[in-house]
């Protein structure tokens, strides 16, 4: 039975839509759940053949049970409903179709799987932007003494989950109701972030706390920050995270600096409403500023290799885009210079939804010639980055905030500024290329972001 | 040249540590109709499942509300009991029978302000219950604006005023996108209620906003469900 919300603990079966035999689609409804007076059309995430029903229509399961069996192939159908029976009477608690094919076997001989807690199998069969992190491999966290939450150990019951095979993040590795979410395969509640320039905003998850204070929309509560481990574990890096490392540990000899610029956005603010509604992002418009301003500025696009200097043909803007799992990775949008804002938008969403479902080629995060980090979603008034070997330059970029501004004359006005923080590989760029090339990039924001468009 | 060196490694390279959301345009665009005739109920239901459609195979697709008032028919939930229609159901034209949506019998007719949503919850939160206690809060956000108190009982789904409830809740759902949707009695004839169960309650009494405020209008009520219904899932309108 599939868990359709967090407070459900039982659904109603009100139709199976499939009869026993039936092939089934990877896709296709094979039953229809009831939960207060909302229904959910379950669908299958396999192709295969429905080959037992446990639960009947018009009962009542909780939350993770068994209520019927899918198989592979016609010839496994037989087998599966002679050992049905069996099944059931073993399976009181459920796993859920993450974990099936780690179910102990012995119920039934074939290659059955269940039609466990398919709220992931929806997800899955739906191309939605939200990719799963799925655990390929679920062991022993704790070490025979478990700390849980009370509303943890609740749902850990209703899910089916072994508290055991989680990993708490709570106070002294104390797990909280979100780690058993989480180790039940239910995606989680992670922010994603408005794409602007603006202060951070919570997701949708937080929706209702803030459409509740539509007075104070704008400053939602911060959220408490990801950990990959529990106190006093070590934990090994996954390949991401190690590629990173390893491109982190080259950048040390390099001979880096630093160079900083603040600049006002308040008409690029004005042009970014204008073009938002074409579907125009905060990161387009930056990677388009930064491609025609790197046409102007070669130097800054260029990299030291053996031979000497190196000059790209292409102006491929890098962007930095952290990966759910840990790690993080770069999609590059190709000729920023010479791509319109429009064709880069679509290109940037493209990539960001293909990064996130691993199905990026490496031509598409490897190319860059010039990478750009905006933490600006989140508020960060200033960072630095560090350099991505191959590369010449990075451009850090924080949020944009209103500031009082003394103008020349001694006037005083309002104005919205960011800062931003070029860090250069100096064998190649120097100062004054670095300086030039802010300076210019400040003129093309501040001046004509209109020009952006053409 | 480049080939040497920009052909890096088929290894992700590195930056801070940020979190770049997927293109955030497309989730809060949606369409609002308001039909001015009432619509018969097969029709607005086919208008939803063609909508449904649209955004299974384009998950960018905007997302649509309805706002409309019913021609008088009744309704009945799959999961539904005949036993709730007190009336001769058979081959009574007024009667649906096998919608799509969670919930027992249920009375539409003029007077009714009826608002039906295709949502992908995958924008919001794919929580059904969470769906169904936004839904109720459209509705008592717009009582406060009207004056009233709306509330919700422990247990069940809807909105009443007082003893009586007022809204009634049903949704489907597939692949998280969601059809049907919520509606409030205004100046309905109430007459109409005494054929059926509602919803399945017995003892229930059901109530209308004019019993409260006397002389409102379907017309009164309507730009005000609107707003809240925009405010409430962030939707900015398609031209």
């Amino acid at each position: 039975m599939p868990a359709l919300s967090s407070t459900m603990t039982e659904g109603k079966i009100v139709e199976w839509l499939k009869k026993p035999g039936d092939k089934v689609g990877r896709g296709e409804s094979v039953l229809v759940v009831e939960s207060d007076k909302a229904d959910m059309d379950v669908e299958s995430f396999q192709d295969g053949f429905l080959a037992a029903v446990l639960m009947p229509s018009g009962s009542t399961a909780p939350v993770g049970e068994t209520i019927g069996l899918i198989v592979e192939t016609q010839e496994e159908i037989a087998a599966v409903q002679a050992s049905a029976s069996v099944a059931k009477a073993k399976e009181s608690v459920s796993l859920d179709s993450s974990r099936s094919s780690q179910a102990p076997k012995e119920s039934s001989p074939s290659q059955a799987k269940q039609i466990g807690l398919q709220k992931e199998a929806i997800e899955k069969s739906s191309s939605a932007p939200k990719t799963l992190t799925s655990q390929p491999t679920r062991v022993v966290v704790n070490d025979g003494r478990i700390v849980a939450s009370p509303r943890a150990k609740k749902l850990a019951s209703q899910l089916g989950v072994d508290l055991a095979t989680v990993r708490g993040t709570g106070p002294h590795g104390r797990i909280q109701a979100e780690d058993v979410r989480n180790a039940n395969g239910e995606p989680t509640s992670v922010p994603w972030v408005a794409e602007s320039n603006a202060p951070a905003s919570i997701g949708p998850v937080s929706l209702s706390a803030i459409t509740n204070k539509s007075e104070n929309k704008k400053s939602s509560e911060p959220l408490p920050g990801k950990c990959f481990g529990t106190p006093g574990d070590t934990v090994s890096f996954n390949t991401l995270q190690e590629a990173v490392n390893r491109n982190m540990e080259a950048s040390l000899s390099v001979p880096c600096f630093r160079v900083g610029y603040t600049i006002e956005t308040d008409n690029l603010d004005v042009f970014y409403k204008q073009v938002k509604p074409n579907g125009v992002t905060m990161t387009a418009l930056l990677a388009k500023a930064v491609g025609i301003t790197l046409a102007r500025h070669p130097q800054v696009n260029a990299a030291c290799s053996q031979k000497g200097m190196a000059f790209p043909s292409q102006i491929n803007v890098a962007v930095a885009v952290a990966m759910e799992e840990g790690g993080l990775i770069t999609p590059v949008l190709q000729n920023a210079d010479s791509t319109d804002l429009f064709e880069l938008s679509r290109q940037w969403s493209d990539l960001v939804k293909r990064s996130r479902s691993k199905q990026l080629q490496p031509h598409e995060y490897s190319s860059g010639t010039f990478t750009l980090s905006n933490l600006g979603m989140f508020g960060v008034d200033r960072f630095d980055a560090i350099l991505p070997p191959g590369t010449g330059a990075i451009l850090a970029v924080a949020a944009s905030q209103p500031k009082v501004v003394a103008g020349k004359d001694g006037s005083i006005s309002v104005k919205r500024q960011m800062q931003v923080n070029l860090t250069a590989d100096h064998r190649v760029i120097y100062g004054a290329d670095g300086a030039a090339f802010l300076k210019d990039l400040a003129y093309l924001i501040e001046k004509k972001p209109e020009s952006l468009a053409s | 040249m480049d080939e040497q060196l920009h052909g890096l490694p088929p290894k992700p390279l590195e930056i801070g540590n940020l979190d770049t959301p997927y293109s955030s345009e497309y989730i809060s665009s949606a369409f609002i109709f308001e039909p001015e005739d009432l619509v018969p109920f097969h029709t607005a239901w086919n208008w939803q499942k063609s909508w449904q459609k649209k955004l299974f195979e384009n998950i960018e697709e905007p997302q649509a509300v309805w706002i409309l008032q019913h021609p008088s028919c009744y309704t009945l939930g799959k999961g539904g009991s005949n036993s709730n229609v007190l009336f001769d159901s058979r081959n009574n034209p007024l009667f649906i029978d096998h919608v799509d949506r969670g919930g027992e019998v249920t009375h539409h007719l003029p007077g009714q302000l009826v608002v039906y949503f295709v949502l992908d919850l995958h924008r919001y939160k794919t929580d059904l219950h969470w769906y169904l206690r936004e839904l109720e809060q459209v509705v008592i956000d717009l009582l406060q604006e009207l004056g009233l108190c709306g509330k919700r009982v422990e247990g069940l789904t809807g909105v009443w005023c007082g003893s009586h409830k007022v809204c009634s809740i049903g949704v489907g759902c597939r692949r998280w996108i969601t059809q049907h949707g919520l509606s409030l009695n205004i100046d309905c004839d109430l007459k109409g209620f005494s054929e059926i169960v509602p919803c399945g309650l017995h003892g229930h009494k059901i109530g209308r906003l004019c019993n409260w405020l006397p002389g409102i209008r379907v017309s009164d009520v309507q730009p005000i469900m609107k707003r809240l219904v925009l405010e409430r899932f962030r939707l900015r309108l398609k031209k």
